[in-house]
């Protein structure tokens, strides 16, 4: 068992000297100000101490203290679809409000742009739609404008075209990084002195996949460049309905196949099903009956293709591609797969970045949580099928959302569980519902996108012993006192779990 | 619903998006004239001035939300976070989820306070002096000389028989008088009815506000009483004509016994009606400043009321968001019905305007922060080319004047010219130009 030490004075003492008076909070309220159960994550500990660094060097200033003291350290700005990255364990310790650090820069030349933590979607939005508006900001999909662009990206989370070219993460030429232990260093070309951060794979083997998807507790990264692609705008939406969910996901996949064809112009396919649109709205004031989501052209399910293009002809060539695919489907499955008619502020409103798209669930109770899972494409109908039963066994709508990636190699499939989260025992009772599904998806090969620490890590890494015990080591080596973001990825494991620890196996 | 525990469930909505910082977060591709006002921007006047989480809607929901819980004790320190908001609501125009945020600050400093904090020194003040009978006013001024301003229409004051009154306020009665002048002019250019009655209280707006709600009920009450028996008040404030509106009837529970508007509206539904025709012209350039209370806080209250009555929000809400829309543009025909106004729009309006910097007891506690954010907003509205800001609130014209000083005193001392900062920009009450134009 690791025992960290609590905050003291002299610990923020020194926090004062490097950040400044001005940047460094233990005030109750302000440390409450930052809380967040819901949307990402349901698990959160109260920091004992906030500090706001301006750069990276302050930034490792704090972990040499931090590490002095022996006291966790959560880095957070914003990322993903809200939220907050929070402790997950006691003592809280030190949390890094990353929302400072928001210097961009975009380089067109080389189709680069480098962003700070702090870098918002919205703000990027803005900054682009006026300096660069031929060229796309990497912000994600369906996020809100609070949530940053570096936030994302190193989350592994969605681009604007991630149907196409994978996570944002894929998209990273390098990273700044400073260590728990306090070094700075660059990944990729950017590790030369005074090179551009052209060449992802740089100068020997590339650490960057130790740090993306690590949830800040490998390092910390304070810069991250990123690719820009260019920004078509000639772009639309068509959708396509069906009964069942193989009705959506295997002409996707078919679609999704022609790359260097019409799939290079469907940056984004994702679907779901009505609850997806009934649950945006009060559970006591919007009709729960299939029958009313019918009589307005909503099918039980449905696949929307968001098209980009160079010229209307280009548009109309991929849209009848799509078009062409549905109908030679239908015909040989025999099934009826109607394309729906979507009003142009359908097409606007889903063509809006950044958006809220993702935030009103919380208005069917009073509380909602994304799930996320990835599997192969093809796998996904199956995933879906057994959520919905657990959802509805559970008590929870069936809200589903899936989407693809890369082609539709790859799909992430995720649950919107809402709950009243004033209810007593809901926690229980959404542990419940994430523990039997992520035992029995696991058993079929089916990975958790962001491993909660108390669930999704230990349950995941209790079979994949041999990767948890290399991650330890990996760890060790780069964080000896496991400071930074205890918790997560059941490192330390006896903080969050009571099974056997893999890495003593 | 007025206590916290009453809104914990609405509070419970929050998943810390934190949408509530921007100003047109839903809108992306907003097209503005320069780079600096496009697309989506910050839009909290405490979270730009503060910084830190607590200061933004998004973080006081979470506060809310452990105090709730017993997880957050009250105190002086937390309620002085609490009270560093002028509650103009822009945060909820944003939500998503349909979040009351305004009410929900609003009964977190009145949690607070009943849980035995004391009320912030500068609101202390102001409570004091509307409880004390004698005052019924935070100006300290004597009841008795609360229609001192009506000099020379005194058969105005309590004329028997008439069922329209005009509600004065505080701040037109004690401070800005002209504002009252004005009004009353133009009630008699309109050949309208009314009065002025002598028993007015403050309408509590600034206690209830800042959370102390029990010197709130009491002149509630009173007011409801003195004016039970009249069919229309008619207002020139922004904060009484919101507070009788939406507050009145949810902190009594009872519907208003009598139809209210503010001035502006008033003039508005004669235009409408064709009953007026305004033939003076005002040849300058305008930009219009939307006042929080009686513009988006009503446009929002119109919205919720509608949803309030839907057993389908999905297909009513935007019916509803219409008539909120419908709402934000009175004021704009109003101006637009003035021959030779050249209306200049300033990038932040309506739903997401841009607050003065002046209410939720802001004013006098945090003045640094009025300051600051009334220099924000006249820099938005100097970037439109106009030489006339025009508003239609006490409270506005006030912290937009300070402002302007402050731009002018800080020309004299570095001899920088500050007219891309709004130095030059001369504050209109739009009642006043209308008292002109009638």
């Amino acid at each position: 068992m690791v025992e960290y030490n609590k905050v003291n004075d002299e610990l923020v003492k020194k926090l004062v000297a490097i950040c400044g008076e001005k940047y460094v909070t233990t005030s109750e309220p302000l440390r409450h100000s930052y809380m967040a159960r819901g949307i990402m994550g349901m698990e959160a500990e109260l920091p004992e101490v906030i500090v706001r660094p301006e750069n990276a060097e302050q930034v490792s200033k704090i972990l040499i203290a931090a590490n002095d003291n022996l006291s966790p350290v959560t880095p957070a700005a914003g990322g993903l679809s809200g939220g907050f990255a929070l402790p997950a364990i006691q003592p809280g310790g030190i949390y890094m409000d990353m929302t400072r650090m928001d210097k961009m820069t975009v380089d067109t030349e080389n189709r680069v742009m480098v962003v700070e933590p702090g870098v918002k979607s919205g703000d990027a939005w803005r900054i682009f739609k006026t300096k660069y508006p031929d060229w796309a900001p990497p912000i994600p999909d369906g996020a809100p404008p609070a949530a940053t662009v570096l936030g994302d990206a190193i989350e592994r989370g969605f681009s604007l075209v991630t149907g196409v070219y994978g996570p944002q993460a894929d998209m990273i030429m390098g990273l700044e990084v400073v260590l728990p232990t306090g070094e700075i260093f660059h990944t990729g070309s950017w590790a030369l002195p005074g090179a551009k951060p052209f060449y992802r794979w740089g100068v020997g083997p590339n650490p960057d996949g130790l740090f993306l998807g690590s949830q800040g507790s490998m390092g910390i990264i304070t810069k991250c460049a990123i690719k820009m692609i260019p920004h078509p705008h000639y772009k639309t939406v068509v959708a396509y309905g069906g009964d069942t969910w193989d009705d959506i996901v295997r002409p996707a996949w078919e679609i999704s196949k022609h790359e260097m064809g019409i799939a290079e112009n469907t940056v984004m396919v994702q679907g779901g099903n009505y609850e997806l649109v009934m649950t945006r709205w009060p559970e006591k004031n919007v009709p729960t009956d299939y029958d009313f989501y019918k009589k307005i052209g909503i099918d039980r399910k449905w696949m929307n293709y968001e098209v980009w293009a160079w010229s209307q002809e280009e548009l109309d060539f991929a849209l009848n591609g799509i078009d062409k695919i549905y109908k030679d489907y239908e015909v040989r499955e025999k099934r009826t797969l109607p394309q729906q008619t979507l009003h142009p502020k359908q097409i606007a409103s889903r063509l809006k970045k950044p958006n809220k798209i993702a935030v009103p669930y919380s208005l069917w109770q009073a509380g909602f949580l994304f799930i996320t899972w990835y599997c192969p494409w093809l796998e996904s109908s199956a995933m879906m099928e057994e959520y919905c039963a657990a959802m509805s066994d559970h008590g929870f709508p069936e809200t589903m959302w899936v989407a693809s990636i890369d082609h539709a190699r790859q799909a992430i499939v995720m649950p919107i569980l809402c709950f009243d989260s004033t209810e007593p025992g809901i926690m229980d009772r959404i542990r419940e519902f994430n523990l039997e599904t992520t035992r029995s998806f696991l058993k079929k090969g089916w990975i958790n996108y962001r491993p909660d620490p108390f669930v999704h890590a230990p349950e995941t890494f209790s079979q994949a012993k041999e990767y948890y015990k290399m991650l330890v080591k990996f760890r060790k080596v780069l964080d000896p006192n496991l400071i930074l973001h205890p918790g997560r990825l059941a490192i330390p494991w006896d903080s969050v779990s009571d099974l056997p620890d893999p890495s003593k196996e | 619903m007025t206590s916290l525990e009453e809104l914990r469930k609405i509070n419970a909505r929050c998943i810390h998006c934190r949408a509530c910082q921007y100003a047109y977060s839903g809108e992306p591709d907003r097209e503005g004239e320069t780079e600096e006002y496009t697309g989506m921007l910050q839009g909290c006047p405490a979270g730009i001035y503060f910084g830190w989480e607590g200061y933004f809607n998004s973080g006081k929901q979470w506060m809310a939300r452990a105090f709730l819980n017993g997880e957050l004790p009250a105190s002086q320190e937390f309620l002085e976070i609490a009270e560093a908001c002028t509650t103009c609501g822009m945060c909820e125009t944003q939500c998503p989820n349909y979040i009351d945020t305004v009410h929900v600050t609003e009964a977190l400093r009145a949690a607070i306070i009943e849980s035995g904090v004391e009320p912030l020194d500068k609101h202390k003040i102001f409570r004091d002096r509307v409880n004390d009978k004698t005052l019924r006013n935070p100006y300290n001024e004597a009841r008795e000389e609360r229609t001192k301003w009506l000099s020379e229409y005194q058969e105005l004051i309590d004329k028997p028989d008439t069922k329209i009154a005009y509600y004065v306020g505080c701040t037109a009665a004690y401070r800005q008088q002209q504002i009252a002048d004005h009004t009353a002019s133009i009630l008699r250019k309109l050949g309208i009815d009314f009065t002025i009655v002598s028993d007015e209280v403050c309408c509590g707006s600034p206690i209830l506000r800042t959370g102390q709600r029990e010197v709130f009920r009491n002149v509630m009450n009173e007011n409801l009483e003195t004016f039970k028996d009249y069919d229309l008040l008619l207002f020139s404030c922004a904060g009484c004509y919101k507070t009788f509106r939406n507050d009145y009837p949810e902190h009594s529970g009872q519907p208003l016994p009598f139809k209210v508007r503010h001035a502006v509206e008033f003039v508005y539904d004669l235009l409408d009606e064709g009953k007026i025709k305004i033939e003076k012209p005002y040849n300058k350039k305008v930009t219009w400043h939307d006042p929080c209370h009686s513009v988006r806080h009503v446009g929002i209250a119109i919205e919720k009321e509608i949803l309030a009555k839907s057993d389908n929000w999905l297909l009513d809400s935007r019916a509803a968001e219409k008539a909120k829309e419908a709402h934000y543009e009175l004021p704009r025909i109003v101006l637009n019905s003035i021959p030779g106004l050249d209306l200049k729009e300033m990038y932040r309006i309506k739903g997401d305007s841009f607050c003065c910097g002046a209410g939720g007891g802001v004013k006098a506690q945090f003045s640094d922060m009025a300051l600051s954010t009334s220099k924000e907003r006249l820099k938005e509205a100097a970037s439109t080319g106009a030489d006339i800001l025009m508003t239609s609130c006490p409270f506005c014209v006030t912290n937009f004047n300070d402002g302007i000083k402050s731009l002018k005193k800080e020309e004299e001392a570095t001899g920088v010219d500050l007219s891309d900062q709004g130095s030059k920009l001369v504050v209109v009450e739009l009642l006043e130009l209308l008292d002109e134009l009638l």
